[in-house]
């Protein structure tokens, strides 16, 4: 039982780190918030720079077998992870190399590896998550977008929506109903998409803060060819299950946490109030003192399925632990800042904002993580049904 | 890094945990909250004989010569099946001797404690209830080669049964943190007098008066006037130790209160099938498992020697909190039976404001942390 790095991991984490501080540094001015790369179009050229910087070092591809480009285990993703939460650097694709790529790795065939893989390393292809529905959310086997096979071909009707940046990405993965008459759960496919395929609208969808971040995606008798499957015909539900257990690390977002704890601390030592800096308030020192405590709780939770994951095991109960106990630290922390700065927690990202607004941001943006990649709620039935073994809902 | 248990603490847990289910039954917890001793000398023998006492004593001392992670591991078991007495008391106070001792305070003390010939237990607290160096007023004056002690202190776990109290007094006049020395205290000292404290926990915490107690110089643990940082590691020590107790408590409440709504069945199903009970119980696990890795950091770390009073506080103040809302949802998923004196739900209830106080409570922690994290 130890949480040590070695030497070896140490000088990596380092250099993760030093390349992420230096991405930092020329960030461009919008540049705030976890969907910080749909703000305008430098903060999404800026995000392609940093993605094409990560794979020029063969970053996007740790922990993949050698075969297909792949250096480094795990702890390097992980410790990769921390880095670009740390810095604020999202840099990464998450939809390619997150996702698609583990989920190719375990379910696609050769053919697909071979075609896919090296595009998510480079950074050359980005890609969009073609899942919930309009009344499809939680129960996402309720989706009604069909994918009907003609010959060699899917053609595809129907809308998706929440599509985070599907305004932006070059091919888009997701699940479809191609056997309408079939059963529930036996019944879709998982297809991949050129985003410029005819037949298919992206509607841009401003999030609270305004953010063009998500999208409805509508489908028009759109053709996709068979060989672009993932899996077996009708058997999507099997690869949407391994692509979810993927969905869950999260300690780029703890990291981004410990940061932010960071910049309050020193912005509480500067800052006068009353004559005396706000770290004096012992109200203040206390919530902020709390706040730190639970963000180190959640490094080590991280720590834990990193650990697990390493191991080849799939965490299931700690990753939905995690998931939900990071994302509701940081709509606690973002409740914090935003009282803590008084008036000043309202402004947005402008030249009267403390903290270049990131705050008034977190405010909005911490349903990112509560709601998107299964609700908190759905992550909770998890625990209770998979991990405490509880009668499960009908 | 490597978070799973060693094979060595595996089998300590194991026999930890056997041994606790066949000898402390929860119908001996309740008889010990009524016993005067508030512990069972038979089991205490029994535990001597496994080596629990001098588990973390080097084995030049007769001891087992175990970490302090393994030491944990122990603990763990320990609060999840709840043992009264003054085990964790003693193994507290050994770690001054340990660490600070003189080559004759350790050839004294380490083999009797490991032997179980020796109780011991901390007395640092006083009137004030804090833990800070300004709660200490107890005075002791140099006199020849004795120190004369004056002063009353409080809390002071299983004081009426222990043999030697590790005890903070004021060899310089002031609140400050200097000044302040560490003694080895013969608790059957003329002029020692005890008294039980009635508490939640029926722990047997007492208030201990001394009245021109004598204390040999010998009997001073570290240096005079510079005990403060040999208490600071003390307290340290104590709250991961109370930590590891707590994690083993909260475990327990989630395994029995899962297991309870697996069988209850109200409105024709088992109460553990209706969502809204579901939730809490998702809670209940997930504050378990975040508690666990705070420990286990915490623990690594003081194992190693690694600076961590930040870790340790962060652990002991939210574990503080974990416990008491853990066991608290425990009661109220149980519903009425939950409430009885005669089930166990409560004990763990009771224990979680007792494990809460100890060692600091959770605002003290929380002021460290805002120190430890870098807030002027």
């Amino acid at each position: 039982m130890d949480f040590k790095l070695t030497d070896e991991q140490l000088k990596r984490r380092g250099e993760f780190f030093a390349v992420c501080k230096e991405l930092e540094r020329v960030k461009p001015p919008n540049w705030v918030g976890i969907e910080a790369m749909y703000r305008d179009d430098e903060c999404w050229e800026f995000h392609r720079h940093c993605a094409r910087e990560f794979g020029k070092r063969g970053w996007l591809a740790l922990a993949w077998p050698a075969q297909y480009g792949g250096i480094g285990d795990m702890m390097d993703k992980v410790m990769f992870s921390e880095a670009r939460g740390y810095h604020g650097i999202r840099g990464m694709d998450v939809f390619g190399v997150q996702m698609l790529a583990p989920t190719i790795l375990h379910a696609g065939n050769e053919d697909i590896k071979r075609r896919f893989l090296p595009p998510i390393a480079s950074a050359e292809v980005m890609w969009c998550e073609l899942w919930s529905e309009p009344n499809a959310g939680s129960d996402l086997a309720a989706l009604t977008t069909t994918a009907i096979k003609k010959g060699n071909e899917y053609i595809i009707n129907g809308q998706k929506i929440w599509t985070t940046g599907a305004h932006r990405a070059d091919w888009g993965f997701g699940v479809f109903k191609s056997d309408p008459e079939g059963k529930k759960h036996h019944n879709l496919s998982f297809l991949l998409m050129d985003m410029k395929t005819p037949g298919i609208t992206v509607r841009p969808i401003p999030y609270m803060t305004g953010n063009p971040a998500y999208n409805e995606v509508f489908f028009d008798d759109v053709h996709v060819p068979a060989e672009n499957t993932v899996g077996q015909e009708n058997g999507g539900w099997a690869v949407v299950n391994i692509l979810a257990g993927f969905e869950r690390s999260g300690i780029d977002q703890v990291m981004s946490m410990v940061r932010g704890v960071e910049e309050l601390v020193k912005f509480c030592n500067e800052t006068k109030r009353g004559g005396q800096p706000l770290s004096r308030d012992p109200l203040i020192r206390n919530r902020l003192a709390q706040l730190a405590i639970e963000v180190e709780a959640a490094r080590t939770l991280a720590y834990r399925i990193a650990d697990l994951q390493n191991q080849g095991e799939m965490a299931l109960m700690d990753a939905s632990a995690g998931k939900v106990f990071f994302s509701e630290t940081g709509e606690r922390l973002a409740f914090f800042a935003t009282d803590m700065l008084g008036p000043y927690g309202q402004i947005r990202h402008s030249k009267w904002a403390p903290l270049s607004g990131l705050w008034e941001d977190m405010y909005q943006e911490c349903f990112v993580t509560t709601i998107s990649m299964g609700t908190n709620e759905i992550q909770r039935n998890i625990i209770a049904w998979y991990g405490l073994g509880l009668p499960r809902m009908k | 890094m490597d978070l799973r248990f060693s094979e060595q603490q595996e089998i300590l847990k194991k026999m930890a945990r056997d041994f606790l289910t066949t000898e402390c039954p929860k119908a001996l917890v309740r008889e010990l909250e009524k016993d005067e001793k508030g512990y069972s000398p038979a089991l205490w023998k029994k535990m001597a004989e496994l080596g629990w006492m001098g588990l973390v004593i080097p084995e030049n001392y007769e001891g087992m010569g175990y970490g302090f992670r393994d030491l944990t591991v122990l603990v763990e078991e320990i609060g999840r099946n709840i043992l009264p007495g003054p085990l964790l008391c003693t193994i507290i106070s050994t770690f001054p001797i340990l660490e600070n001792g003189t080559d004759e305070q350790k050839k004294d003390f380490l083999p009797k404690i490991a032997r179980g010939e020796l109780i011991l237990t901390p007395a640092l607290l006083e009137a004030e209830g804090t833990l800070d160096a300004s709660g200490i007023a107890l005075k002791a004056t140099a006199k020849g080669d004795d120190f004369v002690i004056n002063g009353t202190k409080m809390f002071v776990e299983m004081a009426h049964v222990a043999d030697y109290f590790v005890l903070a007094a004021r060899t310089k006049t002031g609140t400050s943190e200097d000044g302040i020395t560490l003694f080895l205290v013969d608790a059957r000292s003329k002029g020692v007098t005890c008294e039980v404290i009635p508490t939640i926990a029926h722990d047997k915490l007492c208030e201990v008066k001394f009245k021109d107690v004598s204390v040999p110089r010998k009997n001073v643990l570290g240096q005079v006037d510079k005990g403060w940082p040999i208490i600071v590691k003390l307290i340290e020590k104590g709250a991961v130790i109370r930590c590891a107790e707590s994690l083993g408590g909260i475990q327990t409440c989630v395994e029995m209160t899962v297991a309870y709504s697996k069988e209850r069945v109200q409105y024709d199903r088992p109460i553990g099938a209706f969502q809204a009970l579901q939730h809490i119980m998702a809670d209940m696990w997930i504050s378990m498992e975040t508690c666990k890795y705070l420990i286990y950091e915490a623990a690594w770390m003081a194992a190693e020697g690694m600076p961590c009073s930040r870790e340790v506080s962060m652990a002991k103040a939210y574990v503080n909190e974990a416990y008491k809302n853990v066991s608290k949802w425990a009661v109220r998923l149980h519903g009425g039976i939950g409430t009885s004196g005669e089930h166990d739900i409560p004990l763990y209830y009771r224990r979680a404001k007792a494990a809460d106080i100890a060692y600091g409570g959770t605002d003290w922690h929380r002021e460290l942390v805002a120190q430890k994290i870098g807030l002027k």
